[in-house]
């Protein structure tokens, strides 16, 4: 009898790049030990996969790099719990567990044409960032793409380096905000809601793909559908606690939907019919 | 015509089965009857109403290593688990044994569960009737019966100087292979379980009362003990963790409840379910509406474990008889 892999058995990767992203954000730049492997590992703009710290524990993370630059699978991840915190602690040459991809992503097919309006929010930056850069290199396939990203600080801010580039591309805009500047801060002091509000993007022809904390969620939806956007043209990404990524472990169930297999990306069209709601 | 197997016959057949198998079958162990991989076919109970356990643990037990990490010289390797032994379980009943059906729809979906699935392949279940339902059994209500055959390999039923043989799978012809059965005449008293419970507007029904105040009020007398998902034979939500020592780390999983406030706990500590309320809430929505859409059948054989074990005395029956006058109320009102 044909046997089947162990779908908990992580492939072995090794670390070979971390970068700060922020105080509390690193980046890791990782690739599988077998090649093989690591040419298959195919993965799509809002997937996540499983990233393991041997002897702590593994968490599931939201895939950052774009996987059409073949530049290494790349994590961002924020130091919050004990994996995080592990992970943080690893160094270049490390050798840590990649399980996946997992998930369903952004239709970035379907969005071709369209005016992509980006919201981002802290750490929630991190399933935004393959979307932006697969618009940015096939830039003339997609409509304006207005990028909005806050943090709490501007230290906090992730993908700094990337701000200029995204910005430099054809017909895109990019807006940064913060809760509380510094003295080197010249930009917005002010609230993604309150962003989204003064830009007054246009719903025409347009989807607005947004993912941050609960609250910058809650009350950018409501700013957003003030301005005409439909249930359908918002999308975002939902995070749960995950154990396996399989639809087994029971555990990231939003009412009959499993986050894992059914999601993460669901558009709010979708979500409200949800019988559970977060 | 049916067959029959004696009394003696029976123990000279498990005693047999046992030279290259684990047998695992009802024991008792502190007054608690429950199942056990036995040395000698004396240690067997045929008399029991149900085990405290369900045979669920012997599929996906408690705790289970998925696979271990090895660290050597500087280097990590991953070691996987086989499991390379045939077993027979004896005794299982129909409820627990279509509990493991209903298991399959989880853990044998793509991808299968390897660990599991390599379980199943290798274990022929041999079923035992139930001739008088315990109090709490209300497997007649969910689709099965005392003597259902349908979800194990072979099917026993006691009569007078020992048991009525049916062969149900390929499995459990193979396993009879070398066993002479004599014809038998023998009847026996078909037993009843209750079957008036209505559930099969549950779903629907469910749908109606998400919002209800029910839920919090049954939830205020829940204790988070978790006993109900432990004892039931279809509850599969689980955690995995890394058990490290000091050459290897065993990556385990073991079982979870969702009645656990860190079940559903972020880091961060961000939880969609800070509530007792929500969480009980989880718990009768999985068994009662999400797996049923999911996988057309309702997520309980009917076994009355959690009747049985909850020290608050919360009962699936009442919440099965409650929620259509609840939707009712609520569609009522809409």
């Amino acid at each position: 009898m044909e046997q089947k892999p162990n779908p908990f058995m992580p492939h072995m990767a090794t670390i070979k790049s971390v970068t700060d992203l922020t105080p509390d954000v690193k980046l890791f730049n990782t690739e599988l030990d077998d090649p093989a492997a690591q040419s298959g590992f195919n993965y799509q703009p809002g997937q996540f996969a499983f990233l393991s710290a041997y002897g702590i524990g593994e968490a599931p993370f939201c895939l950052t790099s774009a996987a059409h630059r073949k530049s290494g699978i790349e994590f961002a991840i924020r130091a919050v719990g004990t994996v995080t915190n592990a992970l943080h602690e690893l160094e270049e040459g490390a050798k840590v567990g990649i399980r996946g991809p997992f998930g369903n992503s952004f239709p970035m097919d379907e969005y071709k044409g369209k005016n992509i309006i980006i919201i981002g929010g802290g750490i929630g930056m991190a399933p935004l960032h393959p979307v932006i850069n697969t618009i940015i290199d096939c830039r003339d396939d997609y409509g304006n793409l207005l990028i909005m990203n806050g943090a709490r600080t501007p230290q906090d801010l992730v993908f700094k380096d990337e701000f200029d580039v995204w910005a430099k591309a054809p017909n895109t805009k990019v807006e940064l905000t913060v809760d509380r500047g510094d003295d080197d801060w010249k930009g917005r002091v002010a609230l993604i809601p309150d962003v989204v509000v003064d830009l007054n993007p246009s719903p025409e022809k347009a989807i607005a793909i947004i993912c941050g904390p609960p609250i910058m969620i809650h009350f950018t939806l409501i700013k957003l559908k003030d301005l005409g956007f439909a249930n359908d043209q918002i999308v975002t990404t939902l995070e749960g606690k995950m154990k396996c990524g399989l639809g087994k472990c029971g555990r990231c169930n939003v009412g009959e939907k499993y986050i894992c297999v059914d999601g993460p990306v669901f558009t709010f069209e979708q979500i409200s019919q949800f019988i559970e709601q977060f | 015509m049916s067959k029959f197997i004696s009394k003696d016959e029976l123990a000279f057949w498990l005693d047999g089965l046992m030279k290259d198998r684990q047998l695992i079958a009802p024991v008792i162990v502190d007054d608690q009857t429950v199942f056990k991989p036995i040395m000698n076919v004396d240690e067997i109970v045929f008399d029991y109403k149900n085990t405290v356990l369900s045979a669920k643990e012997w599929f996906f037990p408690t705790t289970e290593p998925l696979f271990t990490i090895c660290h050597k010289d500087g280097s990590t390797d991953l070691a996987p688990i086989d499991i390379e032994k045939e077993s027979v379980v004896f005794g299982i009943r129909p409820c627990d044994a279509a509990g493991l059906k209903l298991l399959d729809k989880v853990f044998l979906g793509e991808p299968p569960d390897f660990i599991y699935s390599q379980r199943r392949d290798k274990t022929t279940l041999i079923g035992l009737t139930c001739l008088e339902p315990a109090p709490q059994c209300f497997c007649g209500s969910m689709g099965t019966t005392p003597n259902n055959a349908d979800d194990v390999d072979i099917m026993l039923t006691e009569v007078e100087d020992g048991y009525i043989v049916s062969t149900v799978t390929e499995k459990g012809k193979a396993l009879l292979s070398d066993v002479k059965l004599s014809d038998s005449e023998k009847s026996w008293q078909e037993a009843k379980c209750p079957t008036e419970l209505q559930v099969k507007e549950v779903p629907e029904a469910m749908k109606n009362c998400f919002e209800d105040n029910y839920w919090t009020r049954v939830s205020d007398r829940c204790i988070h003990c978790n006993i109900c998902a432990y004892v039931c034979p279809v509850c599969h939500c689980f955690d995995i963790r890394d058990c490290p020592t000091s050459e290897e780390t065993e990556r385990i999983r073991c079982w979870d409840s969702c009645q656990s406030p860190g079940f559903t706990r972020a880091a961060g500590g961000h939880t969609p379910r800070p509530t007792k309320g929500s969480r009980l809430r989880q718990r009768f929505y999985h068994k009662l509406l999400y797996f049923p859409e999911r996988f057309g059948d309702l997520q309980c054989t009917g076994c009355g474990r959690c009747v049985l074990s909850c020290p608050v005395n919360i009962d699936i029956r009442e919440i099965i008889m409650d929620v259509p006058k609840l939707g009712a109320e609520s569609g009522a009102k809409a």
